[in-house]
């Protein structure tokens, strides 16, 4: 049983293709570029080349983030924000909180403990608590992305960012320097007010251990240790980050795959799900191929055209 | 027997007609140069001003109006060249832009206010009536009916805070109807005011029975769809006979789906409370979203209170008519500014009462005195009550604030979460 | 009973030691009086106006919450209120969720907008150990019945602080209290004459933060404060200058930052203003006999200035505006408003109107209480004087 997912972001495109084990097999990154639905075919290719499988042998496709519509081979589409609770409780099991700050939005996400959705908020109408504010201070500081993190590190004297549009903060920037405050000083700034905007979303959810931060983001050393200064507790940070979106959205795959259903996401635990395939089909032990029966059963109702979640219309509208 | 082919859809199709009318009176006015007076959802005072036959305009359903026919943007942007600061509420902006442009309304003419009538239930009305103080001149009241001082406040009628309250109250509507004697060069016939009062009892009585209906699964009408309707002829037609009448056959039509099971989408897979308004800019998308999820709204607090605070099924003793008006209003106008201020344990009494699965809080950035409260309140019922909930951000007529990526993604999630628990409360149910 | 500032020597320490309380939002003043009053009761009001005759008689301590300027950020009251919200409702909010205003043991706020009318709310389903009430100021303040629904409407007030001192407050009481009140309305006219007729003796900034001392102290120790810093004025040096007389009008129930304050004088000398309007709301003495809620309840409504937040046939506020404008000597105006401030921003359209129309000279400014920059704002005010005086 080989199952994927695909997300799709505004500047990058990840997949991955996981195992009935939920063993991640391969995995790709790609930027997405100008045609999204390509994007969304080379990652999943290319993330069958790194697991050494053909595309036919995936048995369903979940595709995610902005750009879900546009995986178009795609079998069904779940929302980042399920995608990345799931994602998270997968890395790290005891995950009762996400914290996604991403390229262009920034969301909070409390789950429970199999990696259901019981609450979220999300920034995603201002780049001032997102990835897009460093972003920014890279451009107006002409300093490489990579190194921001290290450089606010050494900050003594932080300045406080005021300005809440990312594009105005240019401005902010530059005139911080022009008064003669050190880069680092102005750069931690800049770390500080994203962060305080992430608290700001995670408060709303409310905070409960264990904190999972994920996203583009985590790469930055500065970020994680102010988090979880201001936060005072540990955040969990994986290599795994960006493929948080992806991964759920193969676990969602492997769920489907295993009732065969299209339709409303279900949230059966895949232990739950095989026992009650196991009590239907009087089978006895959990093995890695599902019997041949099943499997072909689910590849014919896959065969049909992939469905979209229902849609409702008005009775009125239908009589007309 | 009525044919149910006439019957169902008849509230959505007679209130169109009703709507059409009354814009066209509101033309033929504006023509005739007729009295008219500028009125408010929350607290229009129908009742009184009805006595003089005078002609009601109600800006903020205009407002409304120039959102759902697109048109909303271009007297947004009169009122903001004029001065009008992007912060401000946009249904005063685009009324502005609307008078900048000499009252000329998708609708058809709007006539001149002759008289305003403001009540405090949103503090905005009172800035807004006096810019038409200062365009038109006209006389413009402000009815002033203090709510609820604080959680877990209340006055009974009877007590001698309510007293303190009711006179200041009956005291304003006896000035009121001295200016509408000036104002219109009509006599004030108190049988006018009880005939009124009668209409709105009827009117009260079955619009109560009518929310009702929508506990039932599946829920015969859609609260946000067909309720903006329902809410139109409510306002424009309060205290009249023909509003009396529209309301006892809705109740009839939903009794008939009731029965028949009818529903208003093909599957109702969710039920929705919702607080706050829609986005009239995207009204139909805005609808869409949520029921392409199969997803009805059962209920909503904006249909209580801009619903001129009927749903409680007030009844006025037409013996006592200045008296129990004055009461009925504080009651009524406290009851609505309590949903939008101390809505907790109200909500979460409604959202059981309905069966609703979950809340929608829609935040408008143009009204303060809805979204200010909302996160906190939803705060409150998640953690103390444990009810679902959505929150969703854009504008009542402003269409610059409206992401429909960004509201799908949210929904989407929302919904995909509510499957998830349903599915589960399924499992452990069986297990 | 001590003083929460001792009798100072000279001009600047006064002004030295309310500066410090005018910035410094941990209330070292209040604290103080708590902890000498260990049976006290402190009663936390927001903006513009409020009774506080009424706090003051009952042997309790009235405190304005008027935000945190940019000493504070409004992380914790984030999650709780609305995103387009203006900063002192936020900030004021912040004060409760830090703790900072843990002395607290009411909280009103009253019908100057929807904004503030949700915190009461907010305050009540957070903070439960205290009472959270709206005063209802009437809106129609020209009503028959409004004067004795609002005496009915500050009795219901004083007894809920009546309930939670365990007393019941004597009429002696309150008359006493509002002849402190009248004294310092008497004493914040003088101010502002000064401001008026000798503007290079006293600043408004100066003016600002001397008053705003007496929003988190006894009022008869602000009066102390008052009397002593009045007496200096006279003997100050200072020399007349050729600046521009301006009336800086904006609400201010938002305040403005005091670098803002200080930027615009530097270019123009600010001779009437409606900073603190509500210490200053009622203009002549409230009566000393006879029923005194009543009295109250007549002066705020029948001898009172105007706000944005006050509608009120009587006192048109553009004419409002233009008649303080004459009466002061002004020659231009400066129109402030908040961000996302409802009134202020309505009714700075209907005071541009009015002055275009009279050929005024007028400078729009918006503002923020917790903005850090101003670079901008300097140089709209200076290329502004610089228009009017080189006309």
């Amino acid at each position: 049983m080989l199952v994927g997912g695909v997300d799709v972001g505004s500047t990058q495109t990840k997949a991955v293709v996981m195992d009935g084990q939920r063993r991640i097999l391969g995995r790709s990154l790609i930027d997405t570029g100008g045609i999204v639905t390509a994007a969304a075919e080379n990652a999943f290719r290319q993330a069958c080349d790194d697991a050494h499988v053909q595309r036919s042998e995936v048995a369903y496709v979940v595709g995610t983030g902005y750009g879900r519509y546009k995986v178009t081979f795609g079998d069904t589409q779940v929302t980042e924000i399920s995608c990345h609770a799931r994602g998270g409780q997968y890395l790290f099991p005891g995950t009762r909180t996400v914290l996604d700050i991403g390229g262009q939005d920034t969301k909070a996400i409390k789950i429970g403990a199999e990696g259901q959705v019981l609450d979220f908020c999300m920034n995603d109408k201002c780049a001032a608590g997102t990835g897009r504010f460093l972003g920014a201070a890279a451009m107006a500081l002409d300093i490489p992305l990579g190194e921001l993190g290290p450089m606010a590190l050494v900050a003594k004297n932080p300045v406080k960012i005021t300005t809440t549009c990312t594009v105005f903060a240019e401005t902010e920037i530059i005139n911080w320097l022009a008064r003669g405050k050190k880069v680092e000083d102005v750069l931690m700034g800049v770390h500080q007010a994203i962060a305080t905007r992430s608290i700001s979303l995670l408060r709303r959810v409310g905070v409960e251990n264990e904190l999972t931060f994920t996203g583009g983001v985590t790469r930055n050393t500065a970020m994680v240790r102010i988090l979880e200064e201001m936060l005072e507790t540990h955040l969990n940070v994986s290599e795994e980050a960006h493929y948080m979106g992806a991964i759920g959205a193969s676990l969602f795959a492997l769920e489907k795959a295993l009732t065969g259903a299209a339709g409303a996401v279900e949230a059966m635990t895949v232990g739950e799900r095989l026992d009650s395939t196991r009590a239907a089909s009087g089978d006895c032990e959990v093995c890695p191929e599902l019997p041949d029966r099943k499997f072909r059963d689910a590849q014919e109702r896959l065969s049909k055209p992939p469905v979209l979640i229902q849609v409702g219309r008005m009775r009125e509208d239908a009589e007309r | 027997m009525t044919q149910e082919a006439e019957l169902v859809g008849r509230g959505r199709r007679d209130g169109n007609h009703l709507f059409k009318e009354w814009y066209a009176e509101l033309d033929a006015a504006a023509e005739a140069g007729d009295p008219s007076a500028y009125v408010f959802v929350m607290g229009s005072a129908a009742e009184i001003l009805k006595a003089f036959d005078l002609n009601l305009v109600f800006p903020e359903i205009n407002s409304l109006q120039m959102a759902v026919r697109k048109v909303s943007l271009e007297y947004l942007n009169k009122a903001e060249d004029y001065g009008y600061s992007t912060d401000v509420c946009g249904y005063v902006k685009a009324d502005v832009g609307m008078h900048l442009g000499g009252g000329r309304h998708p609708n058809g003419r709007i006539p001149k206010p002759s008289i305003v009538v403001a009540t405090n239930m949103c503090n905005t009305y009172v800035k807004w009536v006096e810019i038409w103080q200062r365009m038109y001149g006209c006389k413009v009241f402000v009815l002033d009916i203090p709510g609820q001082r604080g959680i877990g406040w209340s006055s009974a009628p009877g007590s001698e805070q309510f007293e303190n309250d009711r006179r200041y109250v009956q005291s304003q509507l006896e000035e009121l109807i001295e200016l509408c004697e000036k104002v219109t060069g009509r006599p004030f016939r108190l049988e006018r005011l009880q005939e009124n009062l009668v209409h709105v009892n009827e009117m009260a009585a079955a619009w109560s029975a009518v929310l009702k209906l929508n506990q039932n699964t599946p829920a015969p009408f859609n609260a946000m769809a067909d309720g903006l309707t329902y809410m139109g002829v409510l306002s424009a037609y309060r205290g009249t006979a023909t509003g009396a009448r529209y309301m006892k056959d809705l109740r009839e039509e939903m009794e008939h789906k009731v029965k028949l099971g009818m529903g208003t989408i093909a599957e109702e897979r969710f039920r929705l409370h919702g607080v706050g308004p829609a986005c009239y800019s995207y009204f139909r998308r805005f609808l869409e979203l949520f029921q392409d999820w199969g997803a009805v709204y059962v209920n909503s607090e904006y249909l209580a209170y801009a619903g001129g605070g009927l749903e409680a099924g007030i009844q006025f003793d037409v013996e006592r008519p200045l008296e129990s008006l004055a009461e009925q209003l504080l009651i009524t106008g406290r009851r609505s500014m309590s949903n939008m201020f101390f809505s907790q344990d109200q909500l979460a009494g409604a959202v059981s009462d309905w069966k609703a699965d979950g809340i929608v809080y829609h935040s408008v950035k143009s009204c303060r005195t809805v979204s200010t409260g909302m996160a906190d309140s939803r705060e409150y019922l998640t953690r103390v009550k444990g009810v679902p909930s959505l929150f969703v951000e854009s504008d009542l007529v402003d269409p610059r604030l409206w992401s429909e990526a960004q509201f799908k993604n949210r929904i989407d999630a929302f919904f995909e979460a509510l499957a998830a628990r349903k599915a589960s409360a399924a499992v452990a149910a069986r297990g | 009973m001590a003083a929460a500032v001792a009798a100072p020597a000279g001009f600047d320490e006064i002004l030295g030691r309310c500066s410090e309380l005018a910035e410094d939002v941990t209330y070292p003043s209040v604290r103080r009086w708590r902890e000498e009053h260990a049976d006290g009761h402190a009663v936390g009001h927001f903006q513009v106006y409020f009774p506080e005759e009424l706090v003051h008689a009952a042997g309790m301590l009235p405190v304005t919450l008027m935000g945190a300027g940019s000493r504070l950020e409004a992380k914790l009251a984030d999650s709780h209120i609305g995103s387009f919200i203006c900063s002192i409702c936020r900030t004021s909010l912040e004060l409760g969720f830090s703790g900072r205003v843990g002395f607290l043991d009411a909280f009103y706020t009253t019908p100057i907008c929807d904004v503030a009318r949700n915190l009461a709310g907010i305050w009540g389903r957070n903070f439960n150990g205290m009472t959270s009430e709206i005063l209802y100021l009437p809106q129609s303040a020209t009503a028959r019945h409004a004067v004795p629904y609002l005496r009915d409407e500050y009795a219901r007030v004083l007894a809920e602080l009546e309930r939670i001192r365990g007393k019941p407050v004597e009429e002696s009481e309150l008359r006493a209290s509002i002849r402190v009140y009248n004294e310092n309305r008497r004493l914040l006219r003088e101010l502002y004459r000064f401001k008026r007729e000798t503007p290079w003796l006293l600043s408004t900034t100066e003016a600002y933060v001397l008053a705003k001392a007496g929003t988190v102290m006894p009022r008869e120790q602000h009066n102390e404060i008052l009397r002593a810093a009045i007496a200096e004025i006279p003997g100050r040096s200072g020399r007349r200058q050729d600046r521009v007389r301006v009336v800086f009008e904006g609400g201010f129930c938002e305040q403005p930052p005091l670098d803002m304050l200080q930027l615009i004088e530097e270019a123009c000398y600010i001779v009437d203003d409606d900073l603190l309007i509500g210490m200053r709301w009622i203009v002549d003495d409230v009566a000393e006999t006879g029923d005194p809620l009543h009295a109250l309840a007549e002066s705020y409504l029948e001898h009172s200035t105007y706000s944005c937040v006050q509608h009120d046939d009587r006192k048109p506020k553009e004419e409002m505006l233009v008649r303080r404008l004459e009466e002061s000597g002004a020659q231009a105006v400066i129109l402030a408003a908040a961000k996302m401030c409802e009134p202020g921003l309505d009714e700075q359209v209907a005071y541009q109107k009015v002055l275009e129309q009279k050929k005024i000279p007028f400078l729009l400014l918006d503002f923020e209480e917790k903005m850090t920059a101003f670079e901008r704002m300097r140089m709209e005010v200076e290329t502004f004087v610089e228009s009017i005086l080189f006309d």
